[in-house]
């Protein structure tokens, strides 16, 4: 995404999340979201296989009847 | 009783700890010494928010009632102490640095780390300063003032937690909590010139703090030396099945630090690291290498890449947990950080996802690292405090854009969930000022990182210094 892109894509996503911008807050969170773009590109040169799977806290709660604890390291 | 109060106000937290346990001074003593300091210290600093002097007398006065009945007393029974304010304090509002907080209804009972603080006799003086909802690494807040160096009254004390290290730094407490999604504990460490430790992820619960990024956020304690910090660390584990956060299933103590370094394998991280340091930080990275023997140089793992999945998580966590609130009161909020927030809620679902997936990748290669090593050592911060105010930063002669970038060091670390702890070190050529290092140990290994420090305390290369308030 170029600056023109971001601008567009940072106007148009604010309405469907419900965020009011003026142009000028609209511009100054272009630049920051420009900032993330970046850094997002550097992550989508870095190969990862479909066995990748997300880093993230979700763990179910062990089953009523098991005794042994499930999951802890 | 047989210290003075000016000698109280002279004793670290460690020997303060000891000398009440000693019957030398009274827990009530040692908490007029510190509200004093503070009373007399903070129209400067601006670390505290919110005093709770009431309560410390209260807990104070049941640690001396202890000793008169004769019974054993806990850790740190007497110890004052002050938490970052997004630490839940029962019947206080937990404020988390923002003015719309403020209309929250006050807390019903402590975070669960204060209840382990209490439990082990420590006495709470207050809540702390910090960047809004913890989105900063400088503690410039708005609502709250900024909070001022206390070796430079000009300059940052480094955030989020910047009144955790303020309050320390300062001599108003010698123990403070703070917390570090990407920096937060060890960036005002290394600017204020204080000790911290940011455990490794899960290690403590989380359980009544105000959240900043779920999936990397981290309590910690910061403290006057390595034998307090080693000492509140091990006070504050704990397994809290109600926190989803907390991997932690039992408590594994460091007890006592002071056993050397002998046989383990320390290195020094370059690349990255290297490229994004100072002259006056790598120099302060250098005389902790020496210290510890260390020589080899390290290669961690897609740093850069580290640092930009904790920066897009970040940026994505944050923004959609305050979605609401930016909806409809945006101008409430920190004007240094709103259109960042704002930014992150916008963050496309792609970019969020596929950095969570490459965390999975990375940890793995993090951990294979230290198949070889057991500390590494970095900056903690690129460079020494920026004045308040400053926009630019200067780094081997190229500008970055200081809030964001004072956590460019600390954060492909924390993402990894590495502990760390952050030591103060006073290269030359900061004009006096403070720059830590971080000693880096695997995951659930905080007693590696935390021998590592003692060895730099014992050899005076680490320590803090005092402040002329």
């Amino acid at each position: 995404m170029n600056e023109m892109h971001i601008l567009a894509y940072v106007k148009a996503s604010a309405v469907a999340q419900g965020l009011a911008l003026d142009e000028a807050r609209a511009q100054r969170v272009a630049s920051h979201l420009a900032r993330t773009a970046h850094l997002a590109q550097l992550l989508e040169g870095f190969p990862l296989s479909v066995e990748a799977e997300p880093a993230e806290l979700y763990q179910p709660l062990a089953f009523a009847t098991t005794r042994s604890k499930v999951g802890a390291p | 009783m047989n210290h003075t109060t000016q000698e109280i106000g002279g004793l670290g937290s460690f020997a303060l700890a000891r000398a009440i346990r000693a019957g030398d001074c009274s827990a009530c003593e040692v908490l007029e010494a510190s509200m004093a300091r503070i009373e007399r210290t903070d129209g400067a600093v601006n670390a505290f928010t919110g005093k709770s002097y009431p309560r410390a007398r209260q807990e104070a006065a049941a640690v001396d009632a202890l000793r008169a009945r004769g019974e054993a007393l806990p850790p740190l029974a007497g110890v004052p102490y002050a938490v970052k304010n997004l630490f839940d304090i029962a019947g206080e509002v937990t404020l988390a640095g923002s003015k719309i907080n403020r209309s929250h209804a006050p807390a019903a009972q402590d975070a669960f780390l204060v209840g382990r603080m209490q439990a082990a006799g420590a006495v709470l003086l207050g809540g702390l300063n910090m960047d809004e909802y913890a989105y900063g690494f400088t503690t410039e807040n708005t609502h709250y003032g900024a909070t001022h160096n206390p070796h430079d009254l000009t300059r940052v004390a480094g955030g989020s937690s910047g009144g955790s290290g303020a309050a320390v730094a300062a001599g108003q407490v010698g123990i403070t909590l703070g917390s570090d999604t990407n920096g937060s504990i060890r960036v005002p460490a290394s600017l204020c010139g204080v000790w911290g430790l940011k455990p490794t992820f899960g290690r403590l619960s989380r359980r009544g703090s105000y959240p900043f990024v779920h999936s990397i956020d981290h309590l910690g304690p910061l403290a006057d030396s390595v034998d307090s910090l080693a000492l509140v660390y091990d006070a504050l584990q704990s397994p809290d099945p109600l926190d989803p956060g907390c991997h932690a299933s039992s408590v594994q103590p460091v007890g006592d630090p002071a056993q050397g370094v002998k046989g383990l394998r320390i290195g020094v991280l370059g690349g990255y690291f290297y490229d994004n340091a100072s002259a006056p930080a790598r120099a302060a990275v250098t005389a902790a290498a020496n210290a510890l023997g260390a020589s080899d140089m390290v290669e961690w793992p897609d740093a850069a890449l580290g640092r930009a999945a904790a920066f897009i998580i970040s940026a994505a966590e944050g923004g959609s947990l305050h979605l609401d609130d930016l909806r409809t009161r945006a101008d409430d909020f920190e004007p240094l950080s709103v259109d960042r927030f704002i930014a992150g809620a916008l963050t496309p679902a792609h970019w969020v996802l596929r950095a969570q997936r490459f965390r999975r990748v990375y940890r793995d290669r993090v951990n294979a690292l230290f198949q070889h090593w057991d500390v590494l050592l970095a900056p903690a911060t690129p460079v020494a405090a920026p004045e308040i105010g400053a926009e630019w930063i200067d780094i081997n002669g190229t500008a970055h854009p200081s809030r964001p970038s004072m956590g460019l060091l600390t954060q492909p670390v924390s993402f990894a969930g590495c502990p760390v702890v952050a030591a103060p070190l006073w290269p030359p050529g900061t004009a006096g000022l403070p720059i830590g290092v971080q000693l880096i140990a695997a995951p659930w290994r905080e007693d590696l990182a935390l021998r590592a420090a003692h060895v730099l305390q014992g050899a005076g290369v680490a320590h803090l210094k005092p402040v002329a308030l």
